[in-house]
């Protein structure tokens, strides 16, 4: 199977993207990632027939995600909230700030293995990555622009796409062709070949120590988290691609609302002080609504329902939760031990686990197994093609070419 | 420069807070020295009465009262044009219009107008945006009272290899030293000290020291890659840079961040000494809290500056001792820290005596004598607003400004968010009010940086 899918991709993918028609090796090793996914994935990646992945794709793809101009006043690029070094994700923030510093409700989910992920962004409105891309970019407080043709307007504008899209997809940049470079792109970011990879479908009984193999008994046994996270014999993404609420949303929706206590804050290493709620109050906006899934589909059963994540490289992609609300892992692992939060719509599968501290501490180890054997690879192969600013020949206030 | 030392007062278009007694030739480069030297004048008899007591030494100094307060402004939605611009308020004493909005430059867009500063000739006022990274130059001396903009630089993170959110603009000798507050790979705190001919040509990009690159400096158990402010001694070849946060902190929702555990760690904790010379960075301080502006005395034997921190509300003395070390340690706080009255800028008089201390949360101006700087002792307070930010005071301490916005999306939300320029009058007791500028009644914005402005330094 994993033969088949391999020389599929080779007839269809095109090659030479460079002058002197070699392919550049970055290009090559992320062909090579979907003809040959790591360790752990699934054999197939996921290709739309109208994109299947080439070299020239996958590259220009690569620098439309790092380019900030592409915001409305050129300062947030898809990599500025996805950061290689952070996992792909985002560290340093719980939820990100887009354009001039506009609040983000939900937490940076990791670009790494999207391409297996059959719905997107935490209330999974939308289904492709092809299409996926829009959203950042035309929504107020991501990106910001004020139009699709101004995108593509933009990339008009600089000397350096000129062209990139027709060596890619034949013909000039369009909205198709755009979202089709990013998702070539984004589909590369393959990670697995993990300890727990090596372990479970490598055959190398050494990989993992035995608190990995006890964290994961516990993961598909006592702790029943593969209810959600898949775990298959041959492959595991970790995920059901399903939505559950496990009172994150509620608590921050409800809960949070009604505290009326002091704000504790660090304001240097490990110096804590208790704020005033109402200083606190008097230099933020209230925190905007955040319904999940039911923001979508208008039914009351999907209040606060959220996308099961992948697991895969979870280690790197603190805080956690879709509201980036859980510093570590083994706050996680204590919230799903308590059963989730208490709310009309809890979803049943949650249940108090009863776990000890000795098995909280296995399941921690069992998922930082998880992390990629291939990250170094993956964050070198993501910077090679460096940031997109202005240049001398770029004006901010730019016209729409024509 | 103090009081108690001899200024020289140099021929107006040329003259420069820099006196001999303030330099050591033979720390510098002799290119700088001569440069110097060739610009300096002779020694007059008439001290200096006016200008900020915060500006470069190498910088032309206003010798008679400012006339025209510069303040960079940010657009702010709902208000007038929405857009950043460098409002002139005329503080001519005998003006009929003091107190008053005289011009107002718009640049367009809003690009978290933040703080600017003039070429060491004076001529011109760069002024950055700390989101958009554009600097906006201004030309100040064909007709000060209504400053034009001269030139834009759109690609400053280009130029600088990755550096995000100019800060500072600190006059050298023919350049403009530039802190960077973040980077174009994450938008976290590791930035650079940059260096712009005046003419707007990129000359250099100086990382600042981290735990990873320490460039040679040590203190590498202190070390986050961080910065704010840099100022210099150029008698003792030496430079600070101070240490703030990234692009994502300073420009998020401030009640959203400090509820933000991840986000509240990411704050600088550093000060960096450097060669200024050389620009190679010599040794890291570790002073946690987000230690902002840099304040050096003037002094000729006054070895030491100050700093505040804004998260642990201290005031910070880095100080050469005798053994020729330098040391930063902290030597007063600043109202009640555990409230985190948050400390923002400072003003330093002349004389060494005295420290103007705003603190943004309750909106007070506070007066600290530092006449004994390991022991700095609040002498005064007053309430000025709902919020405050900036203090510009004049040379001779007689008349003292302020200003509110902090950041746009760290101001205070609602009524509070008031937005105004001040002027006081000082009488060594009691700040006197002489005059409001409302802000957003004027249709203008946020106000934020104020440079003194004065058509004696033009004229011949």
């Amino acid at each position: 199977m994993r033969v088949l899918a391999a020389a599929l991709v080779l007839v269809l993918s095109a090659v030479p993207v460079l002058a002197d028609g070699t392919v550049a090796d970055v290009d090559r090793r992320a062909l090579a990632r979907l003809q040959d996914p790591p360790l752990g994935l699934p054999m197939v990646v996921p290709q739309p027939a109208d994109n299947r992945a080439t070299a020239a794709r996958i590259a220009l793809g690569r620098k439309l995600f790092f380019d900030r101009r592409l915001s409305h006043n050129a300062t947030m690029s898809c990599a500025m909230c996805h950061v290689p070094e952070q996992g792909f994700a985002q560290n340093e923030l719980a939820t990100p700030v887009g354009v001039e510093g506009r609040t983000v409700r939900r937490n940076a989910p990791t670009v790494l293995n999207a391409a297996y992920q059959v719905r997107l962004f935490h209330d999974a409105r939308e289904d492709t990555l092809e299409l996926q891309i829009l959203g950042p970019l035309l929504a107020r407080n991501e990106m910001a622009n004020p139009s699709a043709g101004h995108v593509l307007a933009t990339i008009r504008a600089q000397d350096d796409y000129d062209g990139l899209f027709e060596a890619a997809f034949g013909e000039p940049v369009s909205l198709r062709n755009l979202g089709r470079a990013i998702a070539a792109w984004e589909r590369t970011l393959l990670s697995g070949d993990s300890p727990f990879d090596r372990w479970r479908y490598g055959g190398r009984r050494d990989a993992v120590d035995a608190g990995v193999k006890r964290g994961f008994d516990l993961f598909r046994g006592k702790g029943g988290c593969t209810a959600c996270h898949f775990v298959g014999g041959d492959d595991a993404m970790f995920t059901d691609h399903s939505l559950h609420n496990t009172g994150v949303g509620y608590r921050a929706d409800v809960l949070d609302r009604r505290a009326a206590g002091p704000v504790p804050v660090q304001i240097a290493p490990g110096v804590v002080v208790s704020l005033d709620r109402a200083a606190v109050d008097a230099v933020g906006a209230p925190p905007p609504k955040d319904l999940g899934r039911m923001e979508i589909t208008n039914d009351p059963d999907d209040l606060y329902a959220f996308k099961t994540p992948g697991l895969r490289d979870v280690a790197l992609t603190a805080p956690y939760m879709h509201d980036g609300s859980l510093a570590t892992l083994a706050a996680v692992v204590d919230f799903y031990d308590r059963g989730g939060i208490p709310n009309p719509n809890l979803d049943p599968v949650l249940q108090p686990l009863h776990l000890t501290a000795a098995e909280k501490a296995d399941l921690v180890a069992f998922l930082r197994s998880l992390t990629g054997g291939n990250m170094a690879e993956l964050i070198a192969d993501a910077r090679s093609g460096g940031v997109g600013n202005l240049t001398a020949g770029t004006s901010y206030d730019r016209e729409p070419a024509r | 420069m103090s009081h108690q030392e001899t200024p020289f007062r140099a021929p107006r278009r040329l003259g420069k807070h820099l006196s001999l007694t303030a330099l050591n030739l033979t720390s510098l480069g002799l290119a700088a020295a001569g440069l110097v030297l060739a610009l300096a004048a002779p020694p007059a008899a008439t001290p200096a009465r006016a200008d900020e007591t915060c500006q470069s030494p190498y910088m032309a100094k206003i010798t008679g009262n400012e006339e025209y307060i510069y303040v960079w402004t940010l657009g702010m939605e709902g208000v007038g044009d929405e857009s950043d611009k460098l409002v002139t308020i005329d503080v001519r004493p005998d003006s009929g219009t003091y107190g008053k909005v005289v011009a107002s430059v718009s640049v367009g867009g809003r690009h978290e107008a933040h703080h600017s500063g003039f070429t060491d000739d004076r001529r011109y006022l760069w002024a950055g945006g700390l989101d958009t990274s554009m600097i906006y130059i201004f030309d100040v001396h064909t007709n000060p009272g209504k400053p034009t903009l001269h030139k834009t630089i759109k690609t400053f993170v280009k130029d600088t290899g990755g550096a995000v959110g100019p800060h500072t603009f600190y006059a050298l000798p023919g350049r403009m030293m530039i802190t960077g507050l973040s980077n174009d790979k994450d938008h976290g705190g590791k930035s650079a000290l940059v260096e712009y001919g005046n003419d707007g040509a990129f000359i250099a990009t100086h990382w600042i020291p981290d735990p990873k690159d320490m460039r040679g400096a040590d203190g590498q158990a202190n070390a986050d890659g961080y910065n704010y402010d840099a100022r210099v001694l150029p008698r003792k070849n030496v430079m600070l840079s101070s240490s703030f946060t990234g692009w994502s902190n300073y420009m998020m929702d401030f009640g959203k961040m400090l509820q933000d555990g991840e986000a509240m760690k990411r704050f600088g904790k550093t000060v960096t000494l450097w060669d200024l010379h050389t620009r190679q960075p010599k040794q890291v301080f570790s002073v946690p809290g987000a230690p902002l502006e840099v304040r050096w005395a003037w002094g000729p034997n006054h070895n030491y500056a100050f700093t505040t921190t804004a998260l642990t509300s201290k005031i910070w003395l880095i100080k050469e001792g005798d053994d020729g070390k330098w040391t930063a340690k902290a030597v007063a706080d600043i109202g009640d820290p555990s409230k985190v009255p948050l400390p923002v800028d400072i003003s330093i008089s002349a004389d060494d005596t005295r420290l103007w201390i705003d603190t943004f949360m309750d909106g007070t101006a506070r007066l600290f004598d530092i006449s004994n700087p390991e022991a700095p002792k609040q002498i005064y307070q007053k309430k000025i607003g709902a919020q405050l930010n900036m203090v510009s005071q004049s040379w001779d301490g007689n008349r003292v400004y302020f200003s509110t916005s902090l950041l746009a999306n760290w101001d205070k939300k609602g009524a509070d968010n008031e937005q105004f320029v001040k002027g006081y009058d000082w009488d060594g007791q009691e700040l006197k009010h002489r005059f409001t500028v409302d802000f957003i009644k004027e249709g203008l914005g946020r106000a934020h940086l104020m440079r003194f402005g004065a058509s004696s330094l033009y004229s011949s």
